[in-house]
This record gives structure tokens, sequence and C-alpha cells, in this order.
């Protein structure tokens, strides 16, 4: 509670203040005739000391990699449990078996293919990739959990928690969007009652968009789980939903 | 002949099993195509039709039923012909096959009424090779496909297929395969599109003797699928390509990356290699001449940032598949920071044809001063989609009126979108270009009609660009994000003045500040509206109005009295529930409640709904 207070007091206390940042592009500030912007550490006025926690993000992802940071732990800081954390994190997703995950790993130490094609079957195999597979398969392969894990959140194709019952893609290439896919994802979107692609309340349809299928001709098509329905219409896309309620008793 | 030509005949022979062969010349067979957009319209159904009808009739020793690949025109499938007369049957349902059994196989003449029909003279066109959409097209690198069976290795050896590779083994001149890829002039989609012959010479370069040859059929642009088709119905020909160019640069490894969802490529290209493991034309010592070479698949979901080769490598190292700054470019240090070549299926398919009719034959099958064949897939509102193979300095309006047969009837062509995302939008006028200057790094060709918003197009676009960037440069990450919304903003009526001069400025810009294909190109679609509609951007900004009729916020659905003669069908359908009006009298949309969905006008057998834009054209008021 007293730490809501504080927080909330610095929230306050900035109320009044002008905003920093300038919308760009519409805004702009007006900047020396010669600036080619300098980077460097904000130095913290209350404590003089260095803002920056040599995190070395800016070292990994400049994009001309410039940066360079040479740093010494200047504080004795407590190690945290890191397995306590996994622990916690594992305990969240349930028990997963991880039967289905041997032929997939062993595939892979056999013929070394990349990471991720084996992301993809471990998804193929569970509907998501489970915190558990992925530990497992950063225990047997010897990379990274955190490499893993940047590899699976880079698409939005990787799921790290699992789907609705149903799996409705509509097809975003331009083929399909010339030919009328966005009235039949309005279309879908109207059936299930949801705004945007998502999950629908009662976790019976995820609605979600799907790159060119390469299945051009009949455009605009509409993948439901794994059958495709091509010449799509907003009727038909009305008609599918029903007939998914049906088979499924939901009304 | 050499006592090691002698070797490698005497190791090849050994490969091929004769009697294994099912597409002979000159036999009867009924050939399916079973790849991807066929099977989807159906041609497994017509596939068991044949093969019963067949048996029932005690036909099946003399007639085979094979499946083929791609044929080209995926709008007609399922496509079915009868060799070796050469009939062909498109959109073939299997009610229709115990007429072809009976008439054209058994009775040597075809069924009238359901052949081909000419676009033009509505006249029935027997032969595949009358059928206007084939007519045009100088078919190299998809010479066998839709010809054989692409999942019998036998098949392709009987068509010649790794041939070249065998007298490239016995010539035992690395440097002339090379030099005959450098002269014909073939090039590549991927990266920066360049030569595929200086790549492998400057990948001899490199320090390194590991090696590497990477081919990508990920495709990660929409409307494209020339890799995809080249996979399914003629793999032999891509795994032939990489060992000549294993051959030339003496690499060990090579990478395929496929799509996920292209499951048929995938699963091809895997039957594949395993034939050719077991037959020695991969592993250790190929036909006994010293060369090592197996093949990996890489199976992922597409992505767009990994058109630009960096991505790619990084991607197939199971890295975020993020582009690097170059130097030192992929030949250099690539694949697991060794020498690599990467190049686009088709372009490995090409390879073969080369090395055997020399690099002469293939420079002189283009026009003018362009070499080489180019594949396009073809598709969006137009007659005739599919894949195309035409001479490289083909004008793009040969390529989109002669052989796809123009915009649908009752539409106008309005432009022509190449290659996907980071490509052009092109507009009707300016079809007159070779095609292969435009569409640099991309198959596709989508056509567009009156029915497409330029702008909302460009939004479109530029949302996939925006979805699929990989962050690392800040002038494409902010951008294109930035850009999108402003072209949101136009799209749901509430554009301001300015705003085109901000949107030029921006993408300018991101296509200078950025290290990749993507960043450099993601503003492509949008400039290029800019410039060639810049009346579609004034429209919306300054009169709200969308004159193709597509955003919704700036549209209004009403009913002409005229025109409606009460059938009530609209009412009916509408989900909305907001048209009125009694039996055989006109109807009325309440457009305070419409949703815009479109299913009125899509049903009305009248044509009588009418979709209106701006506050100049009054919506119809109409009261019942």
């Amino acid at each position: 509670m007293l730490g809501i207070l504080k927080a909330l007091r610095t929230t306050v206390s900035h109320l009044p203040r002008k905003p920093l940042t300038v919308q760009y592009p519409e805004v702009r500030e007006e900047l020396p005739e010669r600036s080619r912007g300098l980077f460097k550490v904000v130095v913290d006025v209350t404590t003089e000391e260095a803002r920056c926690r040599a995190c070395t993000l800016c070292e990994t992802n400049c994009p001309v990699q410039v940066i360079r940071v040479d740093y010494r732990n200047k504080y004795d800081l407590p190690a945290v449990d890191q397995a306590a954390l996994a622990r916690d994190r594992l305990a969240e997703q349930g028990a997963v078996d991880l039967s289905p995950l041997r032929p997939i790993i062993d595939g892979h130490l056999e013929s070394g293919t990349g990471l991720n094609a084996v992301l993809q079957r471990v998804q193929d195999a569970y509907g998501y990739l489970p915190r558990a597979a992925l530990q497992q398969l950063s225990l047997e392969t010897g990379t990274s959990l955190s490499q893993i894990y940047g590899t699976a959140s880079f698409s939005d194709r990787f799921r790290l928690a699992p789907p609705a019952a149903h799996i409705i893609s509509v097809c975003r290439g331009t083929t399909c969007y010339a030919a009328g896919a966005p009235l039949v994802a309005q279309a879908l979107r109207e059936a299930l009652g949801i705004d945007a692609d998502g999950t629908t309340a009662d976790g019976f349809v995820t609605l979600q968009s799907v790159d060119c299928l390469g299945v051009c001709g009949p455009a605009p098509v509409v993948r439901v789980d794994d059958r495709v329905h091509v010449a799509m219409t907003p009727e038909r896309a009305h008609a599918l939903v029903q007939e998914l309620r049906v088979a499924e008793g939901v009304t | 002949m050499s006592e090691r030509a002698d070797r490698i005949e005497a190791a090849f022979a050994h490969v091929f099993h004769p009697s294994m062969v099912s597409a002979r010349e000159g036999e009867q067979e009924v050939r399916v195509c079973a790849a991807t957009t066929c099977a989807g319209s159906g041609a497994g159904a017509v596939r068991d039709a044949f093969r019963d009808e067949l048996t029932r009739r005690g036909l099946q020793q003399e007639w085979r039923v094979v499946e083929t690949g791609c044929r080209g025109s995926c709008d007609q499938g399922p496509i079915v012909s009868v060799e070796p007369a050469g009939v062909f049957y498109p959109r073939v349902s299997p009610a229709s096959v115990p007429r072809i059994v009976a008439e054209t196989l058994v009775g040597g003449r075809p069924v009238e009424d359901l052949l081909y029909r000419h676009p033009d003279t509505g006249r029935p066109v027997a032969r595949a090779a009358d059928v206007p959409f084939l007519l045009g097209q100088r078919r190299l690198v998809l010479a066998l496909a839709g010809r054989i069976d692409p999942a019998s290795i036998d098949d392709a050896i009987a068509h010649e297929r790794y041939r070249a590779f065998v007298e490239a083994l016995i010539a035992d001149e690395p440097d002339d395969v090379i030099d005959a890829v450098e002269e014909s002039g073939l090039r590549t989609r991927v990266g920066d599109p360049g030569s595929v012959g200086s790549r492998w010479r400057r990948a001899l370069d490199g320090t390194h003797d590991e090696r590497f040859v990477v081919c990508t059929a990920d495709e990660g642009d929409p409307g494209a699928f020339a890799d995809r088709t080249v996979l399914e119905s003629d793999p032999h020909a891509v795994i032939e390509g990489m060992l000549l160019a294993a051959f030339a640069i003496g690499a060990r490894h090579g990478v395929v990356r496929v799509r996920r969802d292209h499951a048929a490529a995938g699963e091809r290209l895997r039957g594949a290699l395993v034939e050719c493991r077991e037959r020695g034309l991969l592993g250790r010592d190929i036909l006994g001449a010293g060369l090592s070479f197996d093949i990996e698949i890489d199976a992922a979901e597409r992505m767009l940032v990994c058109a630009d080769e960096t991505a790619l490598i990084a991607s197939l190292e199971g890295r975020r598949a993020v582009p690097r700054i170059r130097p030192p470019a992929p030949t250099e240090a690539g694949f697991r920071g060794r020498p690599t070549v990467v190049s686009d299926a088709v372009a490995y398919a090409a390879v073969p044809w080369i090395v055997r009719n020399g690099a002469a034959a293939y420079a002189a099958a283009g026009l003018h001063e362009h070499t080489g064949t180019r594949v396009f897939s073809l598709s969006g509102q137009v007659r005739n989609g599919g894949v195309v193979e035409v001479p490289a300095g083909t004008s793009l309006r040969r390529v989109v009126e002669d052989i796809g047969g123009g915009a649908r009837p009752g539409r106008r062509l309005k432009a022509v979108q190449i290659g996907g995302p980071l490509g052009v939008c092109l507009p009707a006028t300016a079809l007159e270009a070779p095609i292969d200057d435009l569409a640099a790094g991309s198959s596709s060709l989508v056509v567009l009609d009156d029915r497409t918003c330029m702008v909302d197009l460009a939004r479109h676009l530029l949302s996939i660009s925006q979805r699929e960037g990989c962050g690392t440069c800040v002038p494409c990450r902010l951008g294109t994000k930035r850009s999108l919304e402003i072209l949101e903003r136009i799209v749901d009526g509430r554009g301001r003045d300015g705003d085109m001069e901000l949107l030029a400025e921006l993408g300018t810009y991101c296509s200078q500040g950025t290290l990749c294909v993507l960043g450099g190109n993601a503003s492509n679609p949008v400039l290029g509206t800019l410039r060639d509609f810049a009346d579609e951007y004034e429209a919306h900004i300054t009169e709200r109005r969308c004159p193709a009729g597509v955003c919704r916020a700036l549209i209004t659905y009403s009913i002409d009295p005229e025109a409606c003669t009460g059938c009530t069908l609209c009412a009916q359908r509408c989900p909305a529930a907001v048209i009125s009006g009694r039996e055989g009298q006109p109807h009325v949309i309440d457009v305070s409640g419409c949703t815009k969905c479109d299913i009125c006008r899509q049903v009305c057998p009248d044509g009588a709904v009418r979709v209106r834009s701006g506050v100049s054209q009054a919506v119809a008021p109409g009261t019942a």
C-alpha cells in the first residue's frame, strides 16, 4: 500500500509538467544545422552516477556495431534464484507431456535442422510452444533458453499459450485482399462477436490472419483448422461460423 | 572414354531403374495435375474416379493414371490431359470422368463440351499446346512441370535429369560450370538481385575450405508461388542445380528453406532427397567421383524479412531473422561464418539446363539485351492466373493481357502490383516496360481492377512490411509505423492537408536509412501510388471520398428503387437486419445500422444495390 502511494506521488508530481516528447513527424524540434546527434550516458543528478546498467542491449542492437560496453560490476547484488523462477513459470502452464518432443529432438540432433524448423514441429505437436518443452529443448541441444525464446517471439506465427478449439485464418495476401478478404474478415469478426483478431471470450475460436497460402486462383481463401475454403464471401463466412457452432454444440 | 568417365557412367547406370519409369513418351496415360491449387479444387477425387472407371472397364493395364506437377494454368483446375494425343480438359469433375474415359480414351475423340473454350472465339480448344495461356510461354525451367511424376526419380532421369551433373563430373572442370552460369546471365531473386555465376566465383575466393549452398523457396511476399511450383513439379531440377553448385564451389552441405504452409512442396522435396540418398546421388563420394554433398530441409513459417540474404542466414542458423551490415557479404562469411551461395529454387532449377545446353542458348532465350527466361506467378483479378515462364524482356502487357487474358469480364484493368509489399504498383498505362526490370526480387504479379482502392492497397502492403520488419533500424521501425498510421487516418476519412508530403518524406527517409532489402523497399508501394495515383489520395483527403468505393468509412450502401424488383433476397440475408420493404416493392437500407458487409450487393440478382461515396454524390433517398 505504501509503495503504491509512493509511486502515485511520483505520477502526480509529473502531471503539471509539459511532456518531454514531441509528436514526430507532425511536430519537429529545431536542431542545429550540422547536428548529427550524439549519444552519451545520462547521469542521474541526485546520485551523480551514470544511469547505464551495462545491460549491453545497445551493444547488441546497434545496426552499425559502433557501441562497445566495457564494465565492471560495482554493486554486490544478491544472486537471483533462477531455478526457483523457472519452476514458478513452469507451474503456470500445468503438466505438459514431454513424450511428443522425443522424436523432434532426436531428429534435430541427427540432421541438425535449424531451430525455426524444430520450433515449428513442436508447435505442430502441441498446438503452441509450452515452456516445459522449450526448457527441455534448451537442455538437450545446448541452445540457451533466451535464444530459443528470442526466435520464438520474433514472429507472430509462434504461440506461447494454448490456442482455442478452432483456428480460423484469413489470408492476408494481396490477391485475396483484392478479391475481398477484408470484407470476409469483417464478417467473421461480426459473426464471432470480436473486434479484432484474437480469441472469442468462450475460447471457442481464434481468428487470425495468415500469410499468403499460395492458393491464389480461387481467392479469397480462409483456412479453418487444416481445411482451406476457397472463393469465400461475407455470407459464407457467417455460414462457416454457424456450421462450426452447430458441429460443436455451441449456440 | 577415360577410366573416370566409365566409372561414373557405370555408377549412374546403376542409379536408374528403367522398369520403374511411369511416363515414357508415346505411352497411353492420363495426367492429373496434383499440385496445390488443383488439389484444392478436387484433383484427388478426379484421380480416384479415373482409377475406378479404368478398373471397372478392365483398362488399368493399358492406361496409367499419373499425378503430375503443375501445368501452370491454376485457375482452370483440376486439369487433366490425355496422352499421347495431348487432349486438355480444364475444371474436370468426377462426374465427367466416365464420359472422358468412354469417348477420349476408348473412342479416341475429345468430349467437345468439356474442352477448354477460347476466351475470344468461344471455340473449343482440344490440345494443351493451343491454349492461349500456354501459347505465349517459353518453358525452360518448367519444361518438365506437368509432364512427369514428381514423386519418381526414374521419371526424372528418363527425362534427362542428372545428365548435366554426370557430364560435369566426367569433365571434372568446376571452373567451366561457373563460367557457363556466369556467361548465361542467370540471375537470382534473393537479396540484392544479381548474377548467380559471379556469386559462385566470389565464394571460391574465400579463405575457408568449407562452403555452403543455400536454396530458398521461402517466397515471403504474398502472391508468389514460383519456387513452390518448381519444388512440387520437378524437385530433381532443384537438387541437380544444387549438386552442380556444390561441384562448382566445392561445398559439402546444402540447406533448402521451404515454407511450412507449402506442405506438398516440402513432402515432394523430402521424398526426392530420400530417393537421391538411396540411389547414391547424395551423400558420400557421389557416383565414385569424389564429391560428397548432402542437402537438409529447413521448414519454417514464411518471413518477409528473409528476402534479405543475411536475415535468411540468421534464421537458418536458428537466430532471429535480423539482417546485418555488409561487408562481409554472405559469399565471404555466410552460413555458420563460411562462404555461402544463396539463390532461389527457380534459379537452381535453371542451372542444369544451362550446363547442358550452353550459356549462349540460355542467354539467347531472352528478348533484346535481356538473357534467359523469368518465372512469374500471375494472380488477382485476371482471367487466367497461374505460373508463367516467359523470355526475359517480355513486356508486362504481353504477360497480363495475352497470357493472362486481361481483366475479368466487365471490369477494367487498373494496375498491376509487382513484387509484393517490397515491389511497385504500375498503372495500366505503363505496362510496356520489360517485366524483369520491374520485378527483380519477386515472382508475384497481382492484377488489380477498378474495384481496388489504391490508397487502401498502399495501406495493406505497408501493413505487411511494418509487421514483418525486424525493428533494427530506426527509420524503418518508426517510419513504417508512422506512415501506416497516416494511411489508416486517410482511409478512415480523417486525412489532413500535408499528409501526402509527410508520407513522401517518411518513405524517402526509410528507403535511404536502412540496412536491408525490406527497409529499403518497404516504402515503394506508398511512393509509387503517391506518384501515379495522386488523385485518389486527394479525393480521400480533401473530398472525403473513395473513388473505388472500398474504404468503409467513406462509403454508403443504398438500393436503386428503379432497379429493385422487391425479391426480398437482400432483406433475408442482411446480418444486421436493416433492410426493409414489402415483397414486390423497392427495398430500403437503414444506413444508420448498416455494417457495410457487402452481402446485399453480392446477392442482389438485379444489381440494384449501389455503393456511393462522397458528399457530392448524395445517397439515393428512396422511401418505401
